[in-house]
């Protein structure tokens, strides 16, 4: 009997995880659910200005993200995260890991939480 | 058996799931974000705990109702510890899909460059392989012990995979408990640290296949019991060269000078060597464990032996008479496995209320239907069986037909892998 469910079981683990595989090739790109930024400016002053755990901008790579709901979900220690919290923050993020920059599946994650592009200061 | 040592197991897995779901119990995340976390940590607290189960401690076995009870819950804990740990991913997968479903794919692709998926794929193979080389039967004993031992490779992993996430408090934590489990166990049981030492004092043929090895003990023995069972392993002697593998065998009678004499049958390529073993031969001994026939109520009892599994009744007949109207259905091959059967039937002769019912069987199971006594001669029986699981199984179906409650049905059956 535990010879059998170790069996389907771990067909059934590869079948899922092949059918996810399958949704990035067929997948027709659907943007109707992301929300689409507004192109507002903000200035690096503005930026400094949310810098707490509930209310945590970050710019990267000249786009700022208000990460503030996405927080408590991500892996990292937050200890890791929130000094980046009212800053630029495109090195840490492009280094994650030792050198290793976030991945796809972030870069994805991430476009969801834009609201503007990052001015120069006055 | 005592409802604390019942209880034990439950328990002490209950402790090793709870804590770290306690510990890192997500709050405000969606319902899959939330399952996938949970699911991750239960299948780790399943793994550890599979890992404590597999120790081989004396006092540890007493206190968790013995060895034979730790190796099924290993067994159980350990794929149930592997399910959750594939429905983890999966859990996280859905949850990223409910955002976009190409994200799920992205979460799960083993292609991104993502060190802690990397290592999660990793964690999974280990487990996945070891799991596979679980259940192949027909490998020899001592490459399936190694390639099990992928198993434990898989769970370290699995934890380097949380570390790597960020969550380094409870996990290193939870490292070095299994770290400690498998250096314990490759110390303390599979190089024998735990072990006595003992020599071969002599060899005695009882079967065609089988022979009663009588081991000193070389410093101070165990205090065993007639009936409990041992791991020893065999090395060199003057012309013999021993596997060196830890194998359980039952005490088939206590000598003087804490000598005692173990039955051995060719049933594997170790155990045929050691049908060549001559006295003088170093051996290690771990144990003793088990606590088969050691408290028997007082009441009227049925003995099923097949086999080699004749030889905890033996130990106990030759270890004192027996109190309480006692019959012995003694189950072998042919009449060369018959072993110890001279002796039985001069016990059953002066034994008052010890009966032997001897009979070759075939290679078949024979029909124990027709063998076994009516449900009117087995009522208030104690029924103990000892022998090949097959055999066991068919006798104890048969038995509760015939309405004996599973738990007058007391079974040693030796299947440890």
């Amino acid at each position: 009997m535990t010879r059998k469910l170790f069996i389907y079981s771990t067909l059934v683990f590869w079948i899922m995880v092949a059918g996810f595989g399958m949704t990035q090739v067929f997948w027709a790109p659907d943007d109707a659910g992301v929300v689409q930024a507004r192109e507002t400016i903000i200035t690096p002053a503005e930026l400094a200005g949310h810098a707490t755990p509930e209310d945590c901008w970050m710019a990267i790579r000249g786009v700022v993200h208000d990460v503030s709901a996405y927080l408590p979900e991500h892996p990292s220690r937050p200890d890791i995260v929130l000094p980046w919290c009212g800053k630029e923050s495109t090195e840490a993020y492009e280094t994650k890991m030792k050198g290793r920059p976030h991945t796809p599946y972030a870069d994805e994650l991430l476009a969801k939480y834009r609201i503007g592009m990052l001015g120069k200061a006055p | 058996m005592h409802p604390w040592r019942l209880l034990s197991i439950p328990l002490l897995v209950g402790l090793f799931v709870a804590l770290p779901v306690y510990w890192a119990y997500p709050d405000d995340l969606s319902f899959w974000r939330a399952a996938g976390i949970v699911l991750g940590w239960v299948g780790s607290g399943l793994l550890l705990a599979s890992l404590l189960l597999m120790l081989r401690e004396v006092r540890l076995a007493s206190w968790l109702g013995g060895i034979e009870r730790m190796t099924c819950w290993h067994h159980w804990t350990g794929l149930a510890g592997y399910l959750l740990l594939l429905m983890h991913p999966l859990a996280l997968a859905a949850a990223a899909w409910t955002e976009s479903p190409p994200l799920a794919w992205q979460l799960l692709s083993p292609v991104a460059q993502n060190w802690p998926v990397w290592v999660a794929w990793a964690a999974l193979i280990f487990l996945m392989g070891g799991l596979i080389t679980t259940f192949a039967s027909r490998l020899r004993y001592p490459l399936w012990r190694w390639l099990h031992g992928l198993l434990g490779i898989g769970v370290l992993v699995g934890f380097v995979h949380v570390l790597l996430l960020g969550i380094d408090a409870g996990t290193v934590f939870a490292i070095l408990a299994a770290l400690l489990m498998l250096v314990w166990r490759l110390i303390r049981v599979d190089a024998g640290a735990a072990a006595k030492p003992y020599v071969v004092r002599s060899v005695r043929r009882v079967a065609e296949t089988m022979v009663e090895i009588t081991l000193a003990p070389l410093v101070r023995g165990m205090p065993a019991e007639a009936g409990q069972f041992v791991l020893v392993a065999f090395f060199r002697g003057p012309r013999y060269r021993g596997c060196g593998e830890y194998h359980p065998f039952t005490i088939s009678a206590i000598d003087r000078d804490q000598q005692f004499r173990i039955g051995v049958k060719a049933l594997g390529d170790c155990t045929r060597r050691m049908q060549a073993l001559e006295p003088g031969v170093e051996a290690r001994v771990q144990g003793p464990f088990g606590d088969f026939l050691l408290e028997r109520p007082a009441k009227p009892q049925l003995w099923v032996a097949g086999g080699i599994g004749i030889t905890p009744f033996l130990a106990c007949l030759r270890n004192a008479r027996v109190e309480h109207a006692t019959r012995l259905l003694y189950l072998y091959r042919s009449e060369a496995d018959a072993a110890f059967r001279d002796e039985l039937e001069t016990l059953a002769a002066t034994h008052t209320g010890f009966s032997l019912e001897a009979r070759a069987t075939g290679d078949a199971i024979p029909d124990l239907a027709a063998i076994l006594p009516g449900a009117d001669e087995l009522t208030g029986h104690e029924c103990y069986l000892c022998g090949p699981p097959g055999l066991l199984d068919a006798v104890g179906h048969v038995l509760q037909s015939r309405g004996v409650p599973a738990a007058q049905i007391h079974c040693e059956r030796f299947d440890f892998r």
